[in-house]
């Protein structure tokens, strides 16, 4: 009986997690930008549980929660376990394993044969972000190769770059101190949502509501970041310019701006009042905006008037990198009060320098390669301080056969689903004879591509992660191998080192490295003993420079009024897609902080967070206000038809009274078709149902939303 | 039961006779038939006893050998800290457990005795870097929690109140497992009645709730008034 | 055993959570699945059978476009003590023991081999804080890797729920009977949620002692079934007389205000109702 009864409680398959002894390892988490360090709890080798690390400079202790479920990525069922070759149609899932000395030696050959062919330019390559050594050796290649093509994924920090280039004339990244402000402006940046480094960004908020600063969330959606702070001004969606313009009207005429800053250390302010005073007025800007005047004055004059405002914009997570007009006018206001370069302002941070390497000897195919420029123009005459315009890159490559890439490389990306107007990718992709994939995952991109060569998860590999996410300090961490590689994978800068050496010549002569760990400690070099231990390099004692030394414009002083700024300040708002009579509403996307939608797909624990009115079983939902779904006749729950001017899904209705009326929203991070069957056919990916517009001064995509139309049949 | 059946046939076996002789006096048939119901009883009990006491544990409990003869007593003489030399705390307090090979390896990384169970160790387990596959003899289901920590050093126990005295032993014994739970037959007790002569014969539930009742301020449940089961369970 | 363990003074595990902190973010229910190994489903869309042993939900104010207002309100279990300690709803009505009250940590059990499955318990909870198994946990193949040795895996048929990372104190205290100590410090035994929380929203320790913060933010009244003291915290369903070890604090009205269930104007004007409770 006892026996029985014993064994009726431990049926044999509900596994019994081995017992034995618990250590703990630190690391870097590289699944987002973000730069946490991680705690990884082991018990005899096994990975079981990721914490923050406790005193990391910025998490301290906390996590969110797709560091939460790295292990569901590292054990999980989604990861390519060898390299792999397309047998079937792309797409199709059909796939020969091969060994990595065949992978090595199919993509050499193939580069070799366009190189040959005197075609060194199109080779083209897409990665997430450009700064560490990994997107280095990448880039590295593509020069010895012959390309100039090389291509990062955008984000707002795309925009606060140009920014600074334009008002300061710095190559910086910025920085904000949020934890000092006591105001903050925030034209629809999602705090709580993801923007810049999420954990950071979350203790950051929990220090304004404790400082009681005053926050105000413009967006026209109640996102959690319009939900927790203090003040909610829904806006029309596209005209946030034209309200941090307006506010600027009222500062300037009402004497608010700090004098000192504007009078000694800025050029071109005139000009700059002439265009708010003329063209901003309340009258206006309320009217575009939507926003009453009477509120546009009270944000203006609290801005101005507290001691360390500070204004911040790039949408929801920051993943797309929006218009150049509006990071102009929103830095503005921040130059207007002051609050740059100061504490509790916005910091302009250098970019990391550690990464010297010598200087590559190439030879004449690679010369000639390099003098066609780059497929999306940027850095040409047309957009000048523009460096990676993905948009243009794969609209290019997706107009013109002839003139697209024939080899593509896509590391740390996953453009196939994450582009907004996924029919262009995947004409782009059509006229891309050879795709290959660095991918850990089988996300979209590798289940389109050619082949896989699959690289380590993050807890496999080292890696250095400079942090450009709006920290105040800068940071460099380092992500270390927490467990062994669990398949047959390599890390992504062997990869690269091996095909260079395959090639041969001067390709192979740009990489003398053995291996990338040699590449990595040499590059670090004095850092490399701080980061193996602690895994986290910060400086401490970095502070902006003084006003009067920190400029490089050629005024030497904060330009209100450069040639490009003027440009772009007097260019119409981007508009989305679409005409008024036939589609009466505005789609927007937006970022969910339970919805991971880069370049690593939601892991099964992040969706089974999310809510029933978010997704039901494989349905998605759009939210619409109770009044328009009244106007439409549509009712919770309802099965609805939306159709955009490039693609139609069939979505479910969530009424919602936080958003404005004749707005729809998706979250995006749904209609995954690749990964596996936790995350995949649920929901829409909402970039289905979008389209890019090109930013007139930037060149990167503006759009931030498009026409759109219910119908119920 | 057969005992029963039997004087059933007795009696049908006789009905021919009935005719010519005069019938058995009844008092002799009793007399015969309650004879044999005491020795069918015996027999039966008997048998009974035996496959309770000895086939039953037989079918019950299948026989394992470690893969190696362990002498304990041996290792106690060598080293310096008793039990704890091998089976220590580790510093965030938990319980080491059987030692792994990387312990081991200190003296036995060559063969340095003269015993044929230390070469198999050798060149089997440390030189191809395998674990030794123990049968644990304590090992409790996966819904229980154990604290050395608790009972060693909260309560000031010693190793052989739970496990007897191993460490004076001089080779692995069988290891019986239970066919049905897949548990030693240490947890269950060597005695199939249940007779428990040393605190260690048994290390079943009632067995750690019988010390934890004697001890005092055991009674934080709120349901039994005894220890929550909270303390034992996970 | 040969002598009593060594005294340790009772406790009253509680949490407090920063409800204007929070922004439902679900690190603490990933957190919480993470450390428990809380299983998952290939569809959870289904939030009845949905095991979320930490659960955020979402409250809105009510008022339409554009004064809406939304509150995130995470709910592990409540670890109730009701009327007298032990008298939690759950606890009270279990038919097997296998759900029980500590006397010493003020923590509401679940021993899952002893659940038989009746669901009564998740009846009697007035949270929704318990989860029945309807299925048998699987892991995809090589994930049960990250599977936590501290905590049991459940099987289908029956109950479980929050055990505030019981196991992390279990794991604790080895380490002061190790060091001869006599208790833990407030740092030592911290919930995966509290110590997974990016906001800091969630605090964590001994309502007994006055050292700990959750009582000094929570300020609970020991007289009177730990009733807070402090303005802007309250309990869910206080008036149930459950006695909940689960504090919120909110400087918005209409979010204290939901926290239980109100007649029109009784929160606004308790006095006028007060006798009857």
């Amino acid at each position: 009986m006892d026996d029985a009864s014993i064994w009726s409680q431990n049926w044999a398959w509900t596994p019994v997690p081995a017992d034995g002894a618990v250590t703990y390892e630190n690391s870097t988490c590289t699944l987002c930008p973000g730069g946490c360090g991680i705690t990884v709890r082991k018990v005899e080798g096994r990975a079981v549980k990721i914490e923050g690390t406790k005193g990391h400079p910025v998490n301290d202790g906390g996590i969110c929660i797709l560091g939460l479920s790295g292990l569901q990525l590292l054990y999980g069922p989604t990861r390519v376990a060898s390299p792999l070759k397309r047998i079937g149609e792309r797409g199709d899932g059909k796939w020969q394993k091969i060994t990595w000395d065949q992978a090595i030696s199919e993509v050499s050959a193939k580069l070799a044969e366009v190189r040959a062919a005197g075609n060194s330019h199109a080779l083209g390559a897409i990665t997430g972000p450009d700064r560490g050594t990994v997107s280095g050796l990448l880039e590295r290649f593509l020069l010895v190769y012959g390309s100039a093509n090389f291509v990062r994924t955008p984000t707002m920090m795309d925009n606060f770059e140009h920014v600074l280039y334009l008002t300061q004339g710095v190559e910086a990244t910025a920085g904000f101190d949020i934890e000092n402000a006591d105001l903050v402006l925030s034209f629809g940046s999602g705090i709580i949502e993801g923007w810049g480094s999420p954990v950071r960004m979350f203790k950051a908020n929990a220090r304004l509501v404790e400082n009681g600063a005053d926050v105000f969330q413009i967006e026209s959606r109640l996102s959690n970041t319009a939900a927790k702070s203090k003040h909610w001004v829904p806006i029309n969606p596209g005209t946030e310019a034209d309200l941090a313009l307006g506010l600027a009207h009222i500062i300037i005429g009402k004497g608010l701006f700090d004098y000192n800053f504007v009078s000694t250390h800025a050029h071109g302010f005139e000009a700059f009042k002439q265009l708010v005073q003329t063209r901003y007025t309340p009258a206006v800007v309320s009217e575009k905006t939507g926003v009453a005047p009477g509120k546009i004055e009270e944000m203006a004059v609290k801005f101005a008037r507290a001691a360390k405002p500070l204004a911040i914009c790039g949408r929801g997570k920051g993943s797309a990198p929006g218009g150049l007009k509006e990071f102009l006018a929103v830095h503005m206001l921040n130059a207007l009060a002051g609050s740059v370069n100061r504490q509790g302002g916005v910091l302009q941070m250098p970019p990391p320098d550690y990464i010297r390497w010598t200087e590559p000897v190439t030879d004449e195919l690679a010369a000639e390669g390099l003098r066609k420029g780059r497929l999306d123009g940027a850095g040409s005459d047309q957009f000048p301080s523009s460096r990676h315009l993905l948009n243009r890159f794969i609209a290019a490559a997706a107009e013109d056969a002839t003139a697209a890439p024939q080899v593509l490389l896509v590391a740390g990306a996953n453009p196939y689903y994450t582009f907004p107007g996924t029919q262009v990718v995947k004409k782009a992709f059509d006229n891309i004879p050879y795709i290959v994939s660095f991918s850990s995952y089988m996300d979209e991109t590798a289940m389109n591509a050619d082949i896989i060569l699959p690289n380590h998860v993050n807890l496999e590999r080292y890696e250095d992660v400079p942090v450009i996410a709006g920290l105040s300090k800068p940071v460099v961490g380092l992500s270390k191998p927490v467990v062994a590689p669990q398949l047959n994978t390599r890390h992504i800068g062997d990869t690269i080192i091996r095909i260079a050496k395959a090639m041969g010549g001067h390709i192979a002569g740009a990489f003398e490295w053995d291996d990338y760990q040699a590449c990595l400690e040499e590059t670090l070099s004095d850092k490399w003993d701080a980061l193996s231990g602690s895994c986290i390099w910060v400086d401490d004692a970095y502070a902006p420079p003084a006003p009067d030394q920190a400029f490089n414009t050629y005024s030497s002083k904060f330009e209100f009024n450069a040639g490009q700024t003027q440009k772009a300040l007097n260019a119409d708002n981007p508009l989305p897609e679409g005409n008024t009579a036939e589609y009466t509403l505005t789609l927007i996307p937006f970022d969910a902080m339970r919805l991971a939608n880069g370049y690593i797909g939601n892991p099964p624990f992040m969706t089974k967070i999310v809510a029933d009115t978010v997704m039901k079983r494989k349905d998605g939902f759009i939210e619409i206000n109770p009044v328009t779904a009244g106007k439409l006749g549509v009712k919770q729950g309802q099965r609805v038809t939306l159709s955009t001017p490039v693609g139609e899904a069939k979505v479910r209705v969530n009424i919602f009274e936080g958003i404005k009326p004749d707005i729809v929203a998706i979250p995006r991070g749904l209609g995954h078709t690749a990964y596996d069957e936790y995350l995949a056919g649920k929901g829409v990916n909402v970039n289905e149902l979008l389209g890019t517009v090109e930013d007139p001064a930037s060149g990167h995509d503006a759009a931030w939303g498009i026409r759109a139309k219910l119908t119920t049949a | 039961m057969s005992a029963v059946d039997d004087k059933v046939t007795d009696l049908t076996q006789n009905p021919a006779d009935d005719a010519g002789e005069s019938p058995h006096p009844p008092s002799e048939s009793e007399e015969t038939t309650g004879g044999s119901i005491l020795l069918f009883f015996i027999l039966g009990l008997a048998a009974s006893m035996v496959i309770g006491w000895v086939i039953f544990p037989k079918l019950l409990y299948s026989e394992k050998k470690q893969p190696i003869n362990f002498n304990h007593a041996l290792h106690v003489s060598e080293v310096d800290d008793e039990c704890e030399s091998c089976h220590f705390f580790r510093e965030d307090g938990s319980f080491s457990g059987i030692p792994k090979n990387e312990q081991c390896i200190d003296c036995h990384e060559e063969v340095n005795g003269e015993s044929e169970d230390e070469a198999i160790f050798v060149e089997e387990y440390i030189a191809k870097d395998r674990e030794v596959p123990w049968l644990v003899y304590s090992r409790q289901p996966d819904c229980v929690f154990f604290s050395h920590s608790a009972h060693v050093n909260g309560a000031d126990m010693e190793c052989a109140e739970c496990h007897g005295h191993i460490g004076e032993s001089e080779k692995s014994r069988v290891y019986e497992e239970n066919r049905i739970s897949g548990y030693s037959r240490d947890i269950w007790g060597k005695n199939i009645a249940g007779f428990k002569r040393n605190s260690w014969d048994r290390m079943k539930m009632d067995d750690c709730a019988e010390c934890h009742a004697e001890a005092d301020g055991h009674d934080s449940s709120v349901q039994t008034q005894k220890d929550a089961c909270f303390v034992c369970h996970k | 055993m040969k002598q009593a363990q060594k005294e340790h003074t009772t406790k009253r595990y509680g949490m407090v959570i920063d409800l204007d902190k929070c922004t439902g973010c679900g690190s603490c229910m990933v957190a919480c699945m993470s450390e428990n190994n809380v299983p998952f489903k290939t569809d959870e869309s289904n939030k009845l059978d949905s095991i979320t042993w930490m659960q955020v939900y979402k409250l809105t104010n009510g008022k339409s476009y554009p004064n809406t207002e939304i509150c995130y309100l995470p709910r592990p279990c409540q670890h109730c003590a009701g009327k007298h300690e032990g008298h939690s709803p759950c606890v009270s009505v279990c038919p097997a023991t296998a759900t029980d009250y500590s006397k010493e940590t003020g923590i509401v059990s679940q021993i899952y081999t002893r659940c038989f499955g009746c669901r009564y318990c998740m009846g009697a909870c007035p949270y929704h804080a318990r989860y029945f198994n309807w299925w048998d946990p699987v892991w995809p193949e090589g994930m049960e890797k990250y599977l936590s040795p501290d905590v049991s895996p459940r099987m289908r048929g029956i109950v479980e729920k929050c055990s505030f990372c019981f196991h992390r104190y279990q794991l604790a205290r080895n380490k002061v009977y190790l060091e001869g100590r006599k208790d833990l410090d407030e740092d030592e035994y911290q919930t995966a949620c509290t110590q997974a929380c990016p906001a800091g929203a969630i605090k964590f320790g001994d309502l007994y002692n006055p050292e700990h913060e959750v009582h000094r933010i929570a300020q609970p009244d020991m007289q009177h079934g730990g009733r807070p003291q402090n303005p802007h915290v309250f309990r869910l369903l206080e008036r149930l007389g459950t006695n909940t070890k689960v504090y919120y604090m909110s400087e918005r009205r209409w979010v204290r205000k939901a926290g239980d269930n109100y007649l029109p104007g009784e929160f606004e004007n308790p006095g006028a109702v007060a006798g009857s409770h």
